[in-house]
């Protein structure tokens, strides 16, 4: 099963899992029946807070409760998404939440959890502007999942200073 | 409370036949005169003349009837709702974002009512390669003027939004001309929502127009339900074989039978229907329709099936003014330059029209590029954002051949656009001409979308630092909302895959009606191209079915 499964990946992504030992790992789904695993929430916390950084709230508490209200607006972005996105989403997160592609895609050390703001935003940089295609399209699909889904919220539009649509 | 009425809500309770999604199953099996394969511009206008011309229709459209009931100009609803991959369609290499309708209307219901005759020049360029020589300006006038009247198409008097007029104020100080763009309304609100589906019916959509008036003649709509494939033989269509959609979060039933995997499987739906007609049109939009026919195993002798896909690529630059310009308010895209079209040959470097398109957070904020401190900044100043886009005319050089349609493992389309040295030289002078117009407009600060861009604050430093760019796919930030190709048309069956009157070279009672039909872009949005084409098709098969002659308008 494993093995088919990731001979679905495009031949860049193999290269790259080659690379970093993905073929041994063992690989649990990013996201699965409408929601993100865990392990795929680790991720997208992590990217949140180096991505909007400057735009989520400080306040711990509040910082938590923006994160949390975040995590459920992406599940419902991933969610509407085609089933064949749907899976690449869940294979790159998989993939980022192993040691080694951790390391080998995103080039942090650092487990998700623990690394600070500017460890992730040095990682994303890093992807951003890489030389593999396959490090820029996970880089797009994080931070455009991420900015997406965090201002489909209309409590997050004060910040656009957008005031919502007319009445009618 | 909206107090508007619904015309879709009137026109289900005067008993219109719509099946699938919410309003049940369809039969397993349906015989009827026509079977139309989508819902949008040219599915549409067909739809309406063929029931005019008393033919049994069968519509059948992969997205959701939803009308301005639903419409609450909310993005979070809409994309997933009436947009293909939930307005998340890319290139194979993820290179371009593409937005593209999925819902009753197809793209007609989203677009933002742009407007255009298809150019003098493209007409001359199909009838020069493409063996299309019936396709001049004066051929073409009657079948524009009809489906101009039908739509409510006309001038746009009210005067544009500051997004829009500072196209015009910074053009005019370049001695550039700019000029309004007709739009296909009546009696529009200026909410500047039209992406989201007209919440007030002035937008002159299919759904508002077309598919009504053929649902009143009798016609069969099933919704939320997918061509699958053609049966042939003997060059002809003997069924069309189409199925329920299968949500993308499945229903609670469905979970119990899928595997614990890192990929989700693909569920059949439970629900198929053989549609046995005397005609096909097939009319799901570029990308989609060669799918069909790609899923079908359709004869392509001589490879021009899904080749020749065009999206008119669309680069952007993105300017803080110090007055506010609220981008979302008011009708979108009424201003357009076509100066750095008609200043050059149609076959030489290509060539852009610029427009201003409308912002809201969603898209906005996935297209502000960066992170932390940066983006923080440019998305506070959303209010002030003017954003300026190029579409590049495609499909008319050597080196610009665009897109195939290919198939993955699970039937489902896929388009590989190739962005050329060729395109992205276009899309660096693009992103230039834009700039020098922002700051001629009084922008303080001027972003080209661009990953190792940075903003800008005078044109000189600007254009130093653009010029050095690398231009090359991913890092330079490309959409696309115009999909055209893939079908095309052409005077000789070596040239294309439909002929002259819209018909399959090789398929006899199959015609291609949409976008995929046009043998290069357009160089201009391309609704009322498809009306205006489709219209004088349409004709001439409700003409070679029944003996009638219909006219739209």
């Amino acid at each position: 099963m494993q093995r088919r499964t990731l001979l679905k990946l495009g031949v860049a992504t193999s290269a790259v899992l080659a690379l970093v030992g993905g073929a041994t790992a063992i690989i649990k789904p990013g996201f699965e029946r409408g929601s993100l695993t865990s392990g795929g929430e680790e991720v997208f916390r992590a990217v949140a807070i180096g991505v909007l950084d400057k735009t989520l709230p400080d306040a711990t508490a509040a910082k938590k409760a923006a994160l949390d209200a975040l995590v459920v607006d992406i599940n419902g972005l991933v969610s509407a998404l085609p089933l064949h996105t749907q899976a690449e989403v869940s294979q790159l997160l998989s993939i980022l939440n192993t040691a080694a592609g951790r390391f080998g895609l995103a080039g942090l050390a650092l487990p998700w959890a623990t690394a600070t703001s500017a460890e992730v935003q040095a990682a994303l940089q890093d992807m951003r502007f890489s030389r593999l295609a396959v490090r820029q399209q996970a880089y797009a699909a994080l931070h455009d999942i991420t900015a997406s889904a965090y201002f489909s919220r209309p409590g997050n539009w004060a910040l656009l200073g957008y005031p919502g649509p007319l009445k009618i | 409370m909206s107090q508007i009425t619904d015309p879709i809500k009137e026109g289900l309770q005067r008993g219109w036949k719509v099946l699938g999604g919410v309003f049940g199953p369809p039969p397993e099996n349906i015989t009827c005169d026509v079977a139309i394969v989508g819902s949008g511009a040219g599915a549409g206008i067909t739809a309406e003349l063929l029931s005019k011309a008393g033919l049994s229709v069968v519509i059948i459209e992969e997205g959701p009837l939803k009308s301005s009931s639903d419409f609450n100009q909310k993005e979070s609803e809409a994309y997933p709702q009436l947009y293909q991959e939930s307005a998340a369609r890319k290139t194979e290499d993820k290179a371009i974002t593409i937005l593209q309708g999925r819902c009753v209307g197809g793209s007609t219901t989203v677009n933002w009512t742009s407007s255009f005759r298809t150019p003098s020049a493209t007409l001359a360029y199909w009838q020069d390669k493409f063996a299309l020589k019936d396709f001049n300006v004066d051929a073409m006038a009657p079948y524009f003027d009809q489906a101009e009247r039908r739509l409510n198409i006309g001038p746009w008097l009210t005067p544009p939004n500051e997004n829009n007029d500072l196209l015009r104020r910074g053009a005019a100080k370049l001695g550039i001309p700019a000029l309004a763009i007709a739009r296909n309304v009546k009696g529009c609100w200026n909410l500047g929502s039209c992406g989201m589906g007209c919440p007030t019916n002035a937008k002159q959509s299919m759904l508002v127009t077309s598919i009504p008036a053929a649902l009143d003649k009798g016609a069969r709509l099933l919704v939320e339900t997918r061509a699958e494939k053609f049966e042939l033989a003997n060059g002809k269509v003997t069924a069309l074989l189409v199925r329920s959609v299968t949500p993308s979060v499945p229903p609670p039933a469905a979970l119990n039978t899928m595997s614990n995997t890192a990929v989700a499987p693909v569920i059949r739906a439970l629900i198929a229907t053989k549609i046995i007609a005397k005609h096909y049109v097939l009319a799901g939009g570029a990308i989609n329709s060669p799918a069909v026919l790609l899923r079908s195993g359709a004869k392509d002798p001589h490879g021009t099936l899904g080749k020749r896909t065009f999206l008119h690529p669309v680069v952007m630059s993105s300017g803080v003014f110090e007055q506010k310009v609220e981008a979302w308010q008011g009708a979108p895209q009424t201003i357009y330059t076509d100066h750095f079209l008609d200043t050059q040959a149609i076959d030489g470097p290509i060539g852009y029209k610029l427009e201003a398109p409308p912002l809201h957070p969603v898209i906005f904020a996935s297209t502000v590029p960066g992170m932390g401190q940066a983006q923080h900044d440019l998305l506070k100043a959303f209010p002030h954002n003017h954003t300026l886009l190029a579409l590049m005319r495609d499909g008319f050089h050597e080196q610009s051949r665009g897109g195939n349609v290919k198939l993955r493992s699970d039937g489902s389309a896929l388009l590989d656009y190739p962005l050329t040295d060729y395109v992205m030289d276009g899309a660096r002078r693009a992103l230039l001409s834009m700039m020098e117009i922002q700051f001629a407009a009084g922008a303080l600060k001027v972003l080209p979308l661009h990953e190792m861009a940075q903003p800008y604050t005078t044109w000189t430093q600007a254009k130093d630092a653009v010029s050095a760019l690398p231009m090359t796919p991913l890092l330079t930030k490309v959409v696309s909302a115009h999909v055209m190709g893939g079908c095309g048309m052409a005077g000789g069956e070596k040239l294309g895959v439909v002929r002259p009157d819209g018909v399959h070279w090789q398929i006899d009672n199959l015609s291609i009606h949409d976008g995929s039909l046009f043998p290069t872009s357009i160089g201009a949005n391309p609704q009322l191209s498809i009306y205006g084409a489709v219209n004088r098709l349409a004709q001439g098969l409700a003409k070679k079915l029944t003996g009638k002659d219909v006219q739209l308008a």
